[in-house]
């Protein structure tokens, strides 16, 4: 096991890391900008260095800093947490050419699911179901348009260097697709300096289901079970649950299989989640791998028991898999929210500043992973995300009752947040039905048929 | 050596008994700690802490040029490490230091090496004066915006 570990991330996955360590006896170093003095990541950590002044560009995501920081604290290895440069293969080459163990997966992992039309190629060889769709880049229009009457509309055009909804067009007939095609590839330039697009058949009410997986060095991948993801706004999760409703004991032995084969084929080690789409009829295509730790991990957590993040240090220490050789078991029923510092109400128009006063939900089953506490200044640079409500309750109904009270019970002054309008969705007939799919709630924001309502 | 466990520690000591201030030398650096600010017109060496004036951040898109420099009550300046890594105050082991309090600098001169990642960064002064006080001793790890030299614009 390491003897220290440098945490090269901030907020509530930084705390999260922190703990980690702490109960696997693993000193911690901190890193954090000028914006961040007043962290509880920089004041529960053993030790901290300042890399730089409040921009991502010139702190989190500063390489040579960050570095710099693990050699003269003698950090043994990095946890990127997620985002900023957890999946970024130049970082994890760079931590392995100066001797400190990334953890997470390799730099050559990175880069194979990272390349999205690779890894479809990649998991499509190994026998995982993919979204009908072409193999490679299509740069020929006319070619493009062939293959899109092939796959029969409507069909979505995306970007191979991509993500987060950037180059991305969901066209609907024939007569549009020229027009779409040509946006599309322009977006994907501008926004990831490569317009290199491809297209799949479009499912047109999916399901967001994602298998959490666990690879060790001694070539072990297992599975624990799904998440279902599907409660999407601008294709950025807000809630998040397992076990799943539409997923029937052969469905989850079936998807996991598939999933467990996905990253067996492609030697995967650390923690990774595999996405899927789940359409009406029980069919299911592989979407896309993020080789990182994901910011829904605690639901998984609640239901198996299992520590993730735990796990992920001990397999990049060179440790077996502590999971058991059986399927998995998920217990009871978990649900995530996710607590932006965001108003609702002006299309969820951020709000940074200083929270004045913060009550935090509490009592059996309620978990709250979070950096956020009264007198804590939300700083703008960041992206918004500023807690996690996760509930585990015996089943569905209770989890979700547990869920409404300490969203209720959650107050948070002086700046907004989403808190209300989480609530709101709680207790949405469609959501407690568990009758969703990933369109579900931009069609209901569009139809305005949700409601925000101040709780307290 | 006067690192950041001891000084945390020496911080809590005077925070927590009814001592109002206490002043600390070791190895040549010293410290003062007191409750109550110090008079504006006394310049002495400065508490642990975050630089007392802080260079305003660049507007973004621009790149942080050289050392950051705040400009403190007693006209001293304040030159500041622009990067993480370990301060170095000669060019090698065995050669004399760059600067030592007293010397007279001019702009572009070198007045220490930061290291990091295997490389020799070195770090030049940005003002033409005289040497007053130097923060870190020699190997210290530095971190971005730390406090390494106090420079009498001259």
């Amino acid at each position: 096991m390491f003897s220290k570990v440098l945490i090269a991330n901030r907020g509530e996955i930084a705390l999260r890391i922190i703990r980690a360590c702490r109960e696997l006896g693993v000193r911690t170093v901190a890193v954090y900008s000028e914006a961040d003095r007043e962290s509880l990541h920089v004041r529960f950590a053993d030790e901290d260095v300042c890399i730089g002044p409040p921009p991502a560009r010139e702190s989190y995501l500063n390489i040579p800093r960050i570095i710099a920081a693990a050699e003269v604290t003698g950090a043994e290895a990095i946890h990127p947490g997620y985002g900023f440069l957890a999946e970024n293969a130049e970082f994890a080459e760079i931590c392995a050419r100066s001797d400190i163990t990334f953890i997470g997966p390799s730099a050559e992992h990175i880069r194979a699911m990272g390349d999205k039309a690779a890894a479809r190629r990649a998991m499509a060889a190994a026998g995982v179901p993919t979204v009908p769709g072409t193999e490679e880049t299509v740069a020929d229009e006319g070619e493009a348009s062939e293959i899109a009457r092939e796959l029969g509309f409507p069909v979505i055009i995306k970007a191979a260097a991509g993500g987060g909804g950037k180059g991305m067009r969901v066209v609907e007939d024939e007569a549009s697709f020229p027009r779409m095609f040509q946006t599309a590839r322009i977006e994907a330039e501008t926004a990831f300096g490569d317009g290199s697009v491809y297209l799949e058949k479009y499912l047109s009410r999916p399901r967001h289901v994602e298998f959490q997986l666990l690879g060790d060095s001694h070539g072990r991948v297992v599975h624990l079970g799904e998440r279902e993801c599907s409660i999407q706004r601008r294709h950025q999760k807000l809630i998040e649950e397992s076990p799943c409703v539409a997923l029937t004991p052969d469905l989850r032995a079936r998807m996991g299989d598939a999933a467990v084969r996905g990253a067996e084929a492609i030697g995967y080690v650390s923690a990774g989640t595999m996405e899927f789409l789940l359409g009406e009829a029980g069919e299911f295509y592989f979407m896309e791998m993020n080789t990182r730790i994901q910011v829904e991990h605690p639901v998984t957590e609640m239901v198996t028991g299992y520590d993730l993040m735990k796990e992920m240090i001990r397999i990049a220490a060179g440790e077996p898999l502590a999971i058991e050789d059986k399927p998995i078991e998920l217990r009871g029923h978990a649900i995530e929210c996710r607590i932006n510092a965001e108003d609702p109400s002006r299309n969820f128009a951020p709000s940074p500043g200083r929270i004045e006063a913060m009550h935090q939900p509490g009592g059996m089953g309620v978990r709250l992973d979070t950096h956020a506490y009264g007198g804590y200044l939300v700083p703008p640079h960041y992206d918004s995300l500023i807690a996690k409500v996760i509930v585990h309750g015996e089943d569905r109904p209770e989890a979700i009752a547990r869920m409404r009270f300490a969203l209720e019970s959650f107050i948070i002054q002086g700046i907004h947040t989403t808190i209300p309008f989480l609530h709101e969705l709680m207790g949405h007939a469609d959501f407690v039905a568990g009758d969703f799919d990933t369109k579900w709630l931009e069609r209901h924001m569009a139809e305005g048929t949700l409601v925000y309502r101040p709780v307290h | 050596m006067l690192d950041l466990e001891f000084l945390r520690g020496l911080i809590e000591a005077v925070d927590e008994s009814g001592i109002d201030s206490i002043e600390i030398t070791r190895g040549g650096t010293s410290v003062r700690i007191s409750k109550t600010p110090p008079p504006a017109a006394a310049p002495g060496p400065p508490a642990y802490g975050p630089p007392p004036a802080v260079v305003s951040s660049p507007p973004p898109g621009t790149e942080r040029d050289g050392a950051g420099e705040a400009a403190l009550d007693d006209g001293w300046l304040e030159v500041q490490s622009p990067m993480v890594g370990t301060f170095y105050r000669a060019p090698a082991p065995e050669a004399p230091p760059y600067v030592a309090v007293g010397t007279r600098v001019s702009k572009g001169q070198t007045l220490c090496i930061l290291e990091a990642m295997k490389l020799m960064n070195e770090l030049e002064a940005e003002v033409e004066g005289i040497v007053k006080e130097i923060l870190v001793q020699n190997g210290d790890p530095v971190e971005y915006g730390q406090a390494l030299f106090r420079i009498e614009p001259a």
